[in-house]
């Protein structure tokens, strides 16, 4: 198993050294820093513009690879991602939005499985039923929401509960309040501030898990085995759970690993909306500001977690599904 | 409908009856004596049917039946028959479509009354069932440990490390090999029949006062199914439970059960002892269903009598007795009322019939008057005074697999020798057929029989010519058109959306037949099937199997073709349906001079159209010869196990014969043995003496000839 992880990695490894050097020419060929430039006062001149840019390795009068050997030696030496045109550290803005975006993401990929699962076992269990029925219709009804709207009803939502209940309690911008101090009180100010913008990815994203996790069951429900586990003195409902519903996760798994590159980047709208700072916010930042290192920083961020992904995808098949395990 | 009266047979209706009888009442074998035991289950006026879009499907009409401790009663029934319904219908594993009604009462509880909560805490306690396709029937993801610990631990509370204890003590007692090590494996890990086993364990797990098998043996291969059918009876006797034995089978009921019921068209039909059914059926259709059972022991050879017409559809049932439009003897009276399920005066038992009492007074035979069926008397004598011309030779076939690991990396680990060295000749007007178990690599042979095309080894000679001097597609096509096939199941083959007029004219377009020729052949090939010329115009969805399989034929003929190659013609089949499809085969080879090369497991059934058998074991052919000579003399020890295991439709000599009951399972044929390929579960290997047991395990046998100079053939060092 380590071996083939190990050979899997190395893999990918590759691919991402491959893409990220694709990615740093095709980034350098469409992002012109100069423009950032044209709409400064007084006019700047070509050789102020180069005088500006040549401490961040970014003069378009040096040769193209003599740039690119220069980033890269950085990325490989020191692990420095290079700079913006105005000189922001990449490795700095990554790290920190990374980690919200984390905050983000985590907790509602999580929160979306649990909810699409549990409510696909549910209505699985009563296929048909009013209330297979009824979930069926709220699913597909948030299915063709799109994130932004959604977004902005929770935010209108919530500015009046806030009137009704006449304290500030959820917070529709930003990822935390600026004065609050002390371990505990920061700890719950950025959950209150988490609470919105995780609800939005939650209740558009539980929506795929939910209806593909429904007919991975709906498959598997009727085959044998559950007969046979419910003939052992099982429920319809037990059986599900614990057999039709540990075979039926596999793919699930799979697709959920395999999903955590897009959802890291892929939650500019939800960012957008409620003003934080995340990578998706920043993929879209460096390419409106020509920023290439950033840019080309996070293809390779997003490379890598898909390169993750596919191999977490991997180790969850093997875990749970018993006939491909590699021996 | 009204509910039997009271029966000589069965007891009073039970009443709230005593708490669960323990394995301390009768045992098993134990005859119904003066006083005779109450009921562990009781079975009244149990109805189920299914919604559908032709209506309700009525798949149970009322079935009632007592099963007494200890003892087996034993459920039979063709496709359709509802003995599947019925069994579901006591699991309480009805789909929730379903609709039940009735009464279920095992040990004073009321069983279809309750609902899936309740009933679960019945199942596995109380009942346990074993089901027909243990390939599927165990959670993929849990290890078998885990299965059992988990089923033991719904009904008792146990400790996840004792369960676990009695998880590998019920995988010994299955007759698991190393059962503390193989509980950690996963069901792919297992075999068909040790799935089986598993699936038995996990049954009997919280002895059940009452077993429910549904078709347990049905999937596997005959010897497998005999050491099944023992551990069955092994559990049985552990657990002291009374079995429903559900099967299409009447040589298993023949050996295991105490009581019979047959089903037919949703009801029971007839219900007797064991003995006394089979002897003296009394029931019409059980009659005629014994008549028509193809049977593998030795001896003189019955012929088979097919019933006319098939099974009812259970949407479209007619009025009176459902089994009147194939009744040889049925009266105006049979077709308006249908006849309640009463004991015949003098006889016990119970059938439903207007006719029984005259049936069981001896005063009517209940399969018509002789000769109204068409007796089927393989025409053996004629095929061998005029032996045709050789259409197929098959000289040394070799035919090897590639063997691959892991699911995420492929790798190449070894070879499987599906086919090592085999030989045969088929003759124009003679039927061989290739028996063995699966994996014995008799199907492969017949692909590669049906490739037209040079094989990895050996050589393949159809009508005359080397397969491998074949150069250009067209003579490619021309051969091709020599040899046809007859599939399992002819609906995969069937186009749905075409008529059978448009199936038979596609291969004789493909001929290059023109329309007028079309015209004139179509209704020829019908008749020539015995297919009535206005199904011409349906789909093949409006038809039965036995229809279909009659068009699968047909098709087959359209190009006139010398050899056809039939894969398991009759396997889809009902009993009442075979009988007239091996009459229609023995007819068309003796009309047309064509040559069958069969593939077949089922070796009862062989016996009746085939005029020599081949049997196949991991890829080698270890005796041949004609088949009255196997069937009468088998040498080889493989081919005297595979007969003693095929269950005999005949109590009496099913009980009192020797069984040959082979250990193990057929090995990978990744791993051949260096000497015979038998070795391993050889019988007679084991009592040899020391010079010829080396010899079987270094040096293969050669096929030689029998010492009367017939063309019977073995490959064994012992004989
Ligand atoms: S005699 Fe009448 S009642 Fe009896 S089986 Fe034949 S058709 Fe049915
Ligand atoms: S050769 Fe030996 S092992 Fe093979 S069948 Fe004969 S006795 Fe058995």
């Amino acid at each position: 198993m380590l071996r083939y992880v190990t050979r899997r990695a190395a893999g990918w490894f590759l691919v991402i050294a491959v893409a990220t050097n694709a990615t740093y020419f095709l980034a350098s060929s469409f992002l012109d820093p100069r423009s950032n430039f044209k709409e400064l006062r007084p006019v700047r001149t070509d050789e102020q513009v180069s005088r500006a840019l040549a401490p961040y390795n970014l003069d378009p009068h040096e040769p193209l690879l003599h740039r690119w050997w220069d980033w890269l030696s950085g990325v490989v030496l020191r692990f420095d991602w290079g700079r913006s045109p105005v000189g922001v550290e990449v490795n700095g803005e990554i790290g920190h939005r990374s980690l919200v975006s984390a905050q983000l993401v985590i907790g509602a990929t999580l929160l979306s499985v649990v909810v699409g699962v549990a409510l696909a076992v549910h209505t699985a269990s009563r296929q048909y039923g009013w209330r297979d029925r009824a979930a069926q219709a709220l699913s597909m009804a948030l299915f063709n929401v799109p994130v932004s709207v959604a977004a902005l009803a929770l935010v209108l939502l919530a500015i009046r509960l806030n009137e009704q209940a006449g304290w500030h309690f959820l917070y529709v911008a930003g990822e935390r309040s600026p004065d609050v101090e002390g371990f505990w009180a920061t700890l719950g100010d950025r959950a209150a501030h988490l609470v919105l913008p995780t609800l939005t990815l939650t209740l558009t994203g539980y929506v795929g898990h939910h209806l593909t996790q429904r007919s991975l069951l709906l498959d598997v429900i009727g085959s044998d085995f559950v007969r046979t586990a419910r003939a052992t003195g099982l429920t319809r409902a037990q059986a599900i759970r614990r057999h039709a519903l540990r075979t039926a996760l596999i793919p699930t798994a799979q697709s959920v690993a395999f999903s955590i590159p897009a959802v890291f980047t892929g939650a500019v709208l939800t960012e957008t909306v409620f003003g934080w700072n995340g990578m998706g916010q920043y993929f879209v930042q460096t390419i409106n500001k020509n920023d290439v290192h950033g840019t080309v920083a996070t293809a390779a961020f997003a490379a890598a977690l898909t390169a993750i992904g596919a191999i977490l995808a991997d180790i969850t098949t093997v875990l749970l599904d018993p006939r491909v395990r590699v021996s | 409908m009204t509910l039997a009266p009271a029966r000589p047979t069965g007891p009073e209706n039970p009443g709230p009856g005593p708490e669960r009888p323990g394995p301390e009442n009768p045992g098993p074998g134990s005859g119904p004596g003066p006083a005779r035991p109450a009921p562990v289950l009781s079975v009244r006026d149990l109805r189920v049917s299914f919604p559908s879009e032709q209506g309700p499907v009525q798949a149970v009409r009322g079935v009632d039946f007592d099963l007494l401790p200890g003892r087996t009663l034993g459920i039979v029934g063709e496709s359709g028959s509802g003995k599947s319904a019925t069994a579901l219908a006591l699991m309480g594993l009805l789909p929730p479509a379903a609709h039940l009604e009735g009464r279920i009462l095992l040990g004073g509880r009321d069983l279809a009354a309750m609902d899936d909560t309740r009933l679960a805490r019945i199942r596995g306690k109380d009942i346990g069932m074993v089901f027909q396709d243990p390939m599927s029937a165990l959670t993929p993801v849990l290890s078998v440990g885990r299965l059992l610990s988990q089923a033991l631990r719904v009904h008792q509370d146990l400790s996840r490390k004792d369960a676990w204890e009695q998880a590998v003590q019920l995988l010994d007692l299955v007759g698991i090999p190393d059962p503390r090590e193989r509980a950690k494996a996963f069901p792919h890990e297992f075999s068909g029949g040790m799935r089986q086993r598993v699936v038995i364990a996990l049954a009997i797990a919280n002895k059940p006062s009452v077993l429910v098998a549904d078709e347990p043996t049905t999937a596997l291969d005959v010897t497998v199914q005999a050491q099944i059918l023992e551990v069955l009876r092994l559990a049985q006797r552990e657990s002291g439970a009374a079995l429903v034995l559900i099967t299409h089978d009447l040589g298993v009921v023949a050996g295991h059960a105490d009581d019979v019921a047959v089903m037919y068209a949703g009801r029971i039909v007839e219900h007797a002892g064991v003995d006394e059914l089979f002897a003296r059926p009394t029931m019409p259709y059980t009659a005629r269903l014994l008549a028509a059972v193809p049977t593998a022991g030795s001896g003189v050879q019955r012929p088979l009598l097919p019933i006319a017409g098939e099974p009812p559809s259970p949407v479209a049932l007619p009025a009176g007795c459902a089994f009147a439009p194939r009744c040889a003897v049925a009266r105006d009276v049979c077709r308006t009322t249908e006849p309640d399920l009463t004991a015949p005066a003098g006889r016990p038992g119970r059938v439903a019939c207007h006719r029984a009492q005259e049936i069981a007074d001896g005063t009517l035979d209940p399969a018509g008057p002789a000769g109204s069926a068409v007796a089927l008397t393989p025409d053996r004598a004629a095929a061998r005074r005029t032996p045709g011309e050789v259409v197929l030779r098959v000289e040394d076939l070799v035919k090897t697999f590639p063997v691959t690991r892991g699911a995420l990396l492929k790798r190449r680990t070894g070879t499987l020798h599906a086919v090592n060295g085999v030989g045969f000749e088929v003759r124009a007007g003679e039927t061989l057929a290739l028996v063995g178990e699966s994996g014995s690599g008799k199907t492969t042979t017949l692909r590669e029989v049906l490739r037209l095309r040079a094989p990895e080894g050996g050589r393949i000679e159809v009508a005359g010519t080397d397969v491998a001097t074949l150069r250009s597609a067209a003579q490619v096509r021309e051969l091709r058109s020599e040899v046809q096939i007859v599939l399992q199941d002819p609906t995969d083959a069937l186009d749905p959306r075409l008529t059978v007029f448009d199936l038979l004219a596609e291969p004789l377009r493909a001929a290059g037949a023109d329309r007028t020729a079309v015209r004139s052949r179509i209704p020829r090939l019908l008749d020539l099937v015995g297919l009535d010329r206005a199904v011409g115009d349906r789909f093949p969805a409006a038809l039965s199997g036995g229809q279909r399989q009659r068009v699968g034929i047909a098709r087959a003929l359209a190009r006139e073709p010398r050899l056809l190659v039939l894969d398991e013609p009759l396997s889809a089949l009902d009993v009442s349906v075979q009988a007239e499809i091996v009459n229609l085969l023995v007819r068309l080879k003796r009309e047309l001079a064509l040559a069958y090369l069969v593939v077949a497991h089922d070796l009862a059934v062989v016996r009746y159209f085939s005029d020599r058998i081949a049997v196949m074991y991991l890829g080698h052919i270890v005796e041949s010869g004609a088949t009255e000579e196997i069937f009468a003399r088998p040498r080889h020890p493989y081919t005297r196990a595979l007969l003693s295991a095929v269950p005999l439709p005949d109590p009496q000599r099913e009980r009192r014969r020797e069984r040959i009951v082979l250990r193990g399972e057929q090995p990978s044929a990744a791993r051949l043995p260096a000497g015979c390929v038998f070795v391993d579960r050889c019988p007679l290997h084991r009592e040899a003496d020391e010079s010829v047991r080396t010899r079987c395990r270094t040096e293969r046998p050669s096929t030689v000839g029998a010492p009367d100079g017939s063309d019977h053939r073995y490959a064994c060092h012992a004989l």
